[in-house]
C-alpha cells in the first residue's frame, strides 16, 4: 500500500512551471471576474470632471457619495429595500420551512399534488402573474404600498424554497422525530423542537439567499410600485435614463447598493456553501 | 413514523394541512388568482386608459402569434438567449469548479472573488456593462483603440448589443454553476479517480469518462433550473438596451411588459404573458421528464 501511495503523493506536487501557469491563469480569471465591480468603484471615486476618462488622471473624491446621500428619494429607497428584504426573508422562511417539512416527511397524494403544484408554478414566468397582479393590487388598494410589495415577494419564494427545504429535510434522519413522537411529543413539538434545530444551517443559507434575491429584485418593484414606495433597483434604473450623463453619481449609487449585499454574502458565504452541500 | 401513524389519522391530515396552508394561501392569492384574472383579461378589450372589458375571444392571441415582431424577433431571441447563456455559464462554471476542486494556497480568496457576481443585482450588473461598453467613454472601446482596433457602438447594433446582454448574463450566473458543480464534485466518490491515476489515464479521459458522467445528474438539474429562469429574463435587457435598438433585442418578458405598460393594452399584454407561460410550461414538463430519467438511471 505504502509503496503505491508514495510516488502518487509525490506526483501530486506539480513542477514549478505548471504551478506558475496555474497561478497566472487564476489571477487573470479573478481579475476578469472582479473587473466590472472594480471599474464601478473606480468610477464612483472620480470627480465629475474626470469621469469620462476614468483610466486617465489621478484625482479621487468622495463627493459623489455625499451628493447621492442628499437625494431624499434615494435614501428612502435604501430604507425601503432593506425593510422589504428583511421582512420578506422572515416571512418567506416561516412559510416555506413548514411547507418543505411537509413535502419531506409525508408521502402520498396530498404531498405529491403539492409538489406538482409548486413545480408548475416555479416554471411560470414572473411577468405572467406580476402583470395581472398590477390590477389585482389596484383593485385591493394595495398598489404602491409596503404590503402590496411584501406579499408578492413572499409568494415568489414559496416554490423554489419549499423545494430546497424538502431537500434539506430529506438529508436529516427522521428517527429522532419518531422517538420524540413515541415519547409523547406532539407532531408540532417534534417539528419545532426536534427537526427545526437540525435544519438551522439550511435555514441560514436560505435566509442569505432570500435577502439577496429581494434586495436585487427589479420587475416586481417596477410594476407594483409607483412614487410612494421607491425601491433601490427601480430608482437606479430610472437614473440611467434621467442622469445618463452623470456616471459618477450613478456609480456611487450602485456601489452603495452593493455594500449591504457584499457584507451579507461575505458573512453568509460559509452558511450558503455548507447549506447547499447538504 | 409507521408506529405513530395509525392512531392519529385525522390529526395527521390536519397537521399536513396546517404545514402547507400559509404557503398555499399566498400562492393562491398572489399567483393563481392573478393568472386567472390575467387569463380573463386576455379575452377582453382591456386598454389601460379605457377598459371597456368587452369580450373579444381569441383576437389578442391571434394578434400575438401572428405578430412578426413576436415570431421573427422575440421568440428566436428568447430561445437563442436561453441556449447560449445557459451553455456559456455551464461551460465556464464547470471549468472554474474543476479548477477550484483541488487544494492550493489562496483558495478561499479565489473562491470569494469568483462568487462576487452572485451578490450583484442584475440591474447593477447591467449598469456596469452599459458604462463599460459606452461607445464614447467606455473602457472597452478605450482599450480596443489603444490596441489599434476600431471601437464599436456596442449597444446600438443588434448583434453586438445581444452579445453584451449575453456576456452580462453569463457573468452573473457562472458563479451559481460553479458553486453547485463544486459541491457536486466534492461529493463524488474518490476510488474511481484514484484507480484512474494508478492506471495513468490522461486528464481528458478522466474528465470525459469519469467526471462528466458522474456529475451528469447535478449538471442536468442546474441546467433545467437556469434555463427556466433564463426564459423570463427581464431586468438586464431592460436596463442595458430597453429592447433596442428598435425592438431587436426584446425577449419575451419585455415584449409582454411593453404591450401592457407602454402600449397600455393590458388585454394583449396578458395574452402575450400567457402564450409565453404556456411555452415555458411545455419546455418545463419536457425537462422534468429528462431530469426524472437521468436521476433514475
Amino acid at each position: 500500500m505504502a509503496m503505491v501511495r508514495q510516488p502518487l503523493l509525490f506526483a501530486r506536487v506539480p513542477p514549478v512551471g505548471r504551478r506558475l501557469l496555474f497561478g497566472l491563469a487564476l489571477s487573470v480569471i479573478c481579475f476578469l471576474f472582479a473587473f466590472p465591480v472594480l471599474w464601478l468603484i473606480l468610477t464612483s471615486l472620480r470627480p465629475e470632471s474626470g469621469v469620462y476618462y476614468v483610466h486617465r488622471g489621478t484625482d479621487f473624491t468622495l463627493a459623489s457619495f455625499a451628493e447621492v446621500l442628499h437625494e431624499e428619494r434615494l435614501v428612502q429607497a435604501f430604507v425601503n429595500s432593506a425593510l422589504i428584504s428583511t421582512l420578506a426573508t422572515v416571512f418567506s422562511l416561516l412559510v416555506t420551512v413548514s411547507s418543505g417539512y411537509m413535502l419531506s416527511r409525508f408521502q402520498g397524494p396530498a404531498s405529491r399534488t403539492w409538489f406538482g403544484t409548486i413545480y408548475v408554478f416555479r416554471c411560470v414566468p414572473y411577468i405572467s402573474w406580476v402583470l395581472p397582479l398590477y390590477f389585482v393590487a389596484q383593485s385591493w388598494g394595495i398598489y404602491d404600498t409596503y404590503i402590496g410589495l411584501l406579499l408578492p415577494h413572499i409568494a415568489v419564494h414559496i416554490c423554489f424554497f419549499s423545494w430546497l427545504m424538502k431537500g434539506f429535510f430529506d438529508g436529516i434522519d427522521p428517527s429522532m422525530e419518531h422517538a420524540a413522537l413515541i415519547d409523547g411529543c406532539t407532531r408540532w413539538g417534534a417539528f419545532i423542537r426536534v427537526a427545526l434545530p437540525s435544519a438551522i444551517p439550511a435555514i441560514a443559507a436560505l435566509a442569505v439567499l432570500c435577502w439577496l434575491f429581494t434586495w436585487n429584485e427589479f420587475l416586481f418593484a417596477l410594476i407594483l410600485t409607483g412614487n410612494k414606495v421607491p425601491m433601490i433597483t427601480v430608482v437606479m434604473a430610472q437614473f440611467v435614463t434621467e442622469m445618463g450623463l452623470r456616471w459618477n453619481l450613478m456609480a456611487a449609487t450602485a456601489v452603495m447598493a452593493l455594500v449591504p449585499a457584499f457584507l451579507l454574502a461575505l458573512f453568509g458565504q460559509k452558511y450558503v456553501i455548507r447549506g447547499l452541500r447538504l | 413514523m409507521a408506529v405513530a401513524r395509525r392512531p392519529m389519522f385525522g390529526e395527521q391530515q390536519r397537521f399536513m394541512l396546517f404545514l402547507i396552508a400559509p404557503a398555499a394561501l399566498l400562492l393562491l392569492l398572489f399567483q393563481v388568482l392573478p393568472i386567472a384574472i390575467g387569463a380573463n383579461a386576455s379575452f377582453r378589450d382591456w386598454a389601460l386608459y379605457n377598459p371597456k372589458k368587452v369580450w373579444v375571444g381569441l383576437a389578442h392571441y391571434e394578434a400575438v402569434i401572428t405578430d412578426p415582431a413576436f415570431l421573427e424577433v422575440v421568440l428566436p431571441n428568447t430561445f437563442l438567449f436561453m441556449v447560449i447563456s445557459v451553455l456559456g455559464a455551464l461551460v465556464v462554471g464547470l471549468g472554474l469548479a474543476l479548477l477550484l476542486n483541488r487544494p492550493f494556497r489562496g483558495q478561499k480568496i479565489v473562491q470569494t472573488v469568483l462568487m462576487v457576481p452572485l451578490m450583484v443585482a442584475p440591474v447593477i450588473a447591467a449598469i456596469m456593462m452599459r458604462w463599460m461598453f459606452n461607445d464614447q467613454f467606455g473602457i472597452v472601446n478605450a482599450v480596443l483603440e489603444g490596441l489599434g482596433m476600431e471601437g464599436q457602438p456596442w449597444l446600438v447594433q443588434r448583434w453586438t448589443a445581444f452579445g453584451v446582454i449575453l456576456l452580462t448574463d453569463i457573468w452573473l450566473w457562472t458563479p451559481w454553476f460553479t458553486l453547485l458543480l463544486l459541491a457536486g464534485l466534492q461529493s463524488l466518490p474518490r476510488e474511481p479517480f484514484e484507480a484512474a491515476e494508478i492506471d495513468g489515464t490522461s486528464t481528458w479521459r478522466v474528465f470525459s469518462h469519469l467526471t462528466l458522467p458522474m456529475l451528469q445528474p447535478v449538471i442536468v438539474v442546474c441546467v433545467v433550473i437556469r434555463a427556466i429562469d433564463a426564459f423570463r429574463t427581464f431586468d438586464i435587457v431592460w436596463t442595458l438596451t430597453g429592447g433596442g435598438p428598435g425592438r431587436s433585442t426584446e425577449l419575451f418578458s419585455l415584449y409582454a411588459y411593453v404591450l401592457a405598460f407602454l402600449n397600455l393594452d393590458l388585454g394583449r399584454g396578458s395574452a402575450a404573458a400567457i402564450v409565453g407561460g404556456l411555452i415555458i410550461l411545455v419546455v418545463g414538463i419536457v425537462m422534468y421528464r429528462l431530469v426524472d430519467r437521468v436521476t433514475k438511471s
